[in-house]
């Protein structure tokens, strides 16, 4: 009997959807959401697989919710199209802090609904990794490594940023990130001013004509100025320098290879992704529960054994073994150490209508130009 | 046959729209086109106005502040000493890689044409072969054949040739390496495809009458071909302008070009409306180009024009012009002799010796194009997680690992499809386009070629902007047939200057005796054009697909995650990790075209020998 009471309530409600979704509205996206659906773009390689097997096919089972996934990542410019065309056919991405802060700013995304959260684990989650926008998916570093072979142990090893820009003491190629994606708000900016001596927590605002004095210096040591974390991990593997930043990820990777490398935690940069939804997603509550789950700390430990990266729910270090949670940049010991990224920072519009991304990059396009 | 006469007088009152052609009176249709052929251009540009031209004018309008109009934005723009800067290095970078594909590319192609026709078809394809392969993996692989610890240094190393290894990469001749690798099948394309169509017995009838090799080559053969070397140029000149990835892969610091820029500022930005100014700058660049080459791809077409290579003949020949006549006339009973004792002699001492040159010549720059390739293709037999070379131990992981998982194999036949569908599409509107306009006077065609020249000129993220807002308004993001006309709007371009540049050289009078014939038009075309202009078309249509099978930009953005092409698959994949995986796909995309042409050729081969059977008597 209640069976078919529910089933005509459901095709009332159904065939109310379908009349408003037949509207040109974005209304007709929030009754849609009784479809169970979720579309989830999961990024690529391991990163991808590790997406799927620690946070989608878990979910899946634990809501009946039905995820389709892409191995793929989502760009500023195509969320900008998929949202104003309101031809949203993704329901979950992550982004760089950089561009979250940019994509939040031009209103792209949804916000987060932080009342589905248990208290404990809305505890154990980073406090800037929970914005009104998006809530970190994953924390990792650019940070110090160097060559085991020119560095051995019985000798002096670089472990500061003062330390890398100083070639008398420590001779040795250099590869440096470049500050072409000056908008991701990744680059040499906050290495330059802490080897130039400014203190961690004064590196913001960032001091650009400093920024740049202190990169003149150590431009003719820099071989390579990299771009991707392809390029450096191969300049890393090949020994085209001696000395250099990196993303943490890919150094651990050839370090697990046999590569003879080393890191150096000390004055890592940390950054992180952000889980968000688009605008106007058919599937928003589906988002929002999915979102919950892949930040529950046991859910992030599971993900980190797959894929090591740092959880951003602290909580979850308690279910990993040590020697794991040791290579996970956003271990308690390491984050004392390290320096916070502040995106919000690069997307902060100046006087002159410009962020500051755009003035470092203006800055930069200006800086390479510049015969050395 | 009575009723279409009758409808043929019939006056037509409105265009014939593209897709109805073949629904309307057929005559009448047809002898329309014959007065007006520039309605041959219909289609091509009825696809690229509703996919890309409208947003794209818009965009334009925006950059002026309509409807207020102002330069702001480009003063702003010209206002920043290092745009400037960078613009100028663009198009030096860009000029230097052209004229080092010429070079190279001039010289091989020639001798390609020149070779007998089995060799000639291998040679083609080995040209080719190197376009299979992605261009990121075959950037990658200069960095390990250039790299401070590459290969190459490597080898000096153990030669004891160098005591430290060089800077090979890094820089801005590292840059120049991979952007002529990737360019340089650009470059000889055109030419092939002019070339193979010049009379040979014009250049013999030239030799005949006591030209020197050289100066035959000079006054008859160089200026048939220019046609080629100008598309050649343009084609080159045009993608090396959009750049990005080989110089931030292989350049130092300061090799930035505009499009880094763009790319950047789109990154910081997050916002397509702030690179407006730039792209259309780059727009600009090629418009000067374009005039300076001739804008007419097909100038000197017919030969009724004044003789091409006027022009185009340096002024010092021209000077030594007497002496050289006088000299000239001194030897020409003697080389009148010698001409014909040459002609039925199996080959002098000078002769087997340019020969031997020219082979070394050929056999070096297939050598250039191929070694990327064969080093991708070795590292993918590598047992280590990374790109390696030599490798230390040999597996068949990264193959597995492709096989084993539908999405690689699902993302290849998807472009494959796609390829073949633009392939087809845009050589039939492209060649239309090409012979309409080539008929057309050039005050109207010099502007519409640049429209249709467009698409390959803007940066591909403007292009991709705008063709996602013209297939929203079609209702067609997401679909197989959107990515398909994406595909199509750059692909146009593309046929249309190899085909405009094969167009150049033929000679209408042919045309013209068909139908004094009674051939219609359509015969006329299909009997009398087409076979002559054949190799331009088919060029084209490689062109086509390679440029479908290897797009990236703009299918990123018009996919919306719903279709995953190869390159798709590929670039999610190097992003992330730098395994063999992408060296297998790549050794594959290289192997399996040529094992299809062997098996093309083995076939055709053995159907020639059983009708050679057939026939009794030897034709001498």
């Amino acid at each position: 009997m209640s069976f078919r009471i529910n089933r005509r309530r459901f095709m009332q409600t159904t065939s109310a959807a379908i009349a408003v979704g037949t509207l040109p509205s974005v209304a007709g996206g929030a009754l849609a959401q009784s479809s169970g659906e979720l579309r989830v773009l999961v990024g690529g390689g391991d990163w991808g697989k590790a997406n799927i097997e620690a946070y989608v096919k878990p979910f899946e089972a634990e809501t009946g919710v039905k995820v389709t996934t892409t191995t793929d990542e989502m760009g500023i410019a195509q969320l900008e199209l998929m949202t104003k065309s309101r031809n949203v056919t993704v329901d979950v991405f992550s982004m760089s802090q950089a561009s979250a802060f940019i994509t939040a700013g031009k209103g792209l995304v949804e916000p987060i609904d932080y009342s589905i959260y248990k208290k404990d684990e809305l505890d154990g989650i980073i406090d800037f990794a929970k914005q009104p926008f998006g809530v970190t998916a994953l924390i990792y570093s650019v940070l110090m490594v160097y060559n085991t072979e020119k560095f051995p142990a019985n000798k002096p090893r670089p472990t500061t940023w003062a330390d890398f820009w100083d070639v008398e003491k420590f001779p040795g190629v250099r590869a440096l990130q470049s500050g072409v994606n000056g908008g991701g708000a990744s680059g040499p900016w906050e290495e330059a001013l802490l080897a130039d001596g400014v203190a961690p927590d004064a590196l913001y605002p960032i001091d650009i004509d400093r920024v740049f004095a202190s990169l003149d210096k150590i431009r003719p040591h820099v071989r390579k100025w990299w771009e991707s974390g392809s390029a450096i991990q191969q300049i890393m593997h090949d020994k085209t320098a001696d000395l250099v930043s990196s993303f943490d990820a890919r150094a651990k990777l050839l370090i697990d290879q046999g590569d003879p490398l080393e890191i150096n935690r000390n004055q890592a940069k940390l950054t992180w992704d952000y889980w968000m939804i688009p605008k106007g997603s058919p599937n928003a509550r589906n988002a929002q529960k999915f979102i919950e789950f892949a930040t529950r700390a046991e859910r992030q430990a599971a993900f980190a054994k797959l894929f090591p990266t740092g959880p951003s729910n602290l909580n979850a270090f308690k279910l990993i073994p040590d020697e794991l949670a040791r290579k996970l940049a956003s271990h308690p010991d390491y984050l004392k150490n390290s320096i916070p990224v502040n995106g919000k920072w690069y997307t902060e519009v100046g006087p002159d209508g410009k962020t500051n991304s755009e003035r470092l990059l203006q800055r930069w396009n200006k800086w390479i130009l510049q015969k050395s | 046959m009575e009723t279409l006469q009758k409808t043929g007088r019939k006056p037509i009152t409105r265009a014939v729209p593209a897709s109805a052609m073949g629904r309307i009176r057929p005559v009448e249709t047809l002898q329309k086109l014959r007065r007006m052929p520039i309605l041959l251009s219909v289609p091509a540009f009825a696809i690229l106005l509703a996919v890309y031209a409208i947003p794209i004018v818009e965009l334009f309008l925006a950059s002026l502040d309509a409807p207020s109009f102002s330069l702001a934005h480009y003063r702003e723009f010209f206002a920043e000493g290092a745009n400037i800067t960078v613009l100028f290095q663009t198009i030096e970078i860009s000029a230097v890689a052209t004229a080092i594909c010429v070079i190279i590319g001039y010289p091989t192609a020639y001798l390609i044409v020149a070779a007998s026709k089995r060799l000639r078809i291998v040679l083609i394809v080995l040209v080719f072969i190197p376009w299979l392969t992605n261009g990121l993996v075959r950037t990658y692989a200069w960095v390990v054949i250039l790299g401070d610890r590459g290969l190459l240094n490597n080898l000096m190393l153990e030669l004891g040739l160098i005591s430290s290894p060089l800077h090979l990469v890094y820089n801005r001749m590292a840059v120049y390496i991979g952007m002529v690798h990737i360019m340089l099948p650009a470059m000889i394309l055109p030419l092939l495809s002019v070339m193979l169509g010049i009379d040979k017995s014009l250049v013999a009838a030239a030799r005949s009458m006591g030209a020197r090799p050289f100066v035959a080559f000079w006054r008859v053969f160089l200026p048939l071909s220019l046609p080629g070397l100008r598309s050649g140029l343009l084609l080159t000149f045009i993608f090396c302008l959009g750049f990005y990835i080989t110089p931030a892969t292989l350049g130092g610091l300061n090799d930035a070009m505009l499009s880094t820029f763009i790319v950047s500022q789109v990154e910081a930005v997050g916002s397509v409306a702030s690179v407006a100014v730039p792209s259309f700058v780059l727009l600009a660049v090629t418009i000067v180009v374009l005039s300076v080459l001739g804008l007419d791809l097909s100038g000197n077409q017919g030969r009724e024009g004044q003789p091409a290579q006027t022009s185009f003949r340096p002024s010092w020949l021209l000077s030594f012009g007497p002496l050289i006549r006088y000299l000239s006339e001194l030897a020409a009973s003697h080389r009148a002799k010698r001409w014909t004792a040459e002609r039925y002699k199996a080959g002098g001492n000078s002769r087997r010796s340019a020969k031997t040159v020219g082979g070394v010549w050929v056999a070096l720059a297939i050598f250039f194009l191929l070694f990327p390739g064969f080093v991708v293709m070795i590292m993918s037999f590598s047992d280590k997680p990374y790109l390696e070379f030599p490798p230390s131990g040999l597996s068949l992981q990264w193959y597995r690992s492709f096989f084993n998982d539908p999405s690689w194999i699902g993302a290849f036949w998807t472009s494959v499809q796609l390829g073949i569908w633009v392939a087809v599409l845009s050589t039939i509107v492209g060649t239309l386009a090409a012979y309409g306009l080539s008929r057309t006077h050039p005050r109207v065609r010099r502007p519409l070629t640049m429209v249709i020249l467009s698409p390959i000129t803007f940066p591909s993220i403007v292009v991709g902007v705008s063709v996602y807002q013209g297939l929203f308004a079609l209702g067609m993001i997401g679909t197989q047939s959107g990515i398909i006309l994406a595909h199509t709007v750059g692909a146009i371009g593309s046929v249309f200057i190899i085909v405009s540049a094969t167009l150049a050289n033929f000679d209408r009078r042919l045309e013209q005796a068909a139908q004094s014939m009674r051939a219609g038009p359509l015969r006329t075309f299909m009997r009398v054009t087409l076979p002559l202009i054949r190799p331009g078309v088919i060029g084209g249509a490689v062109f086509a697909f390679l440029h479908s099978f290897d797009e990236l930009v703009i299918t990123s953005l018009i996919s919306v995650f719903s279709i995953r092409t190869l390159p798709l698959k590929m670039w999610e994949d190097i992003r992330n990790q730098i395994d063999p995986t992408i060296a297998a796909v790549g050794s594959m995309l290289t192997v399996l075209p040529v094992l299809w042409l062997i098996v093309l050729y083995v076939g055709w081969w053995r159907s020639r020998l059983t009708a050679q059977s057939g026939v009794s008597v030897p034709t001498t």
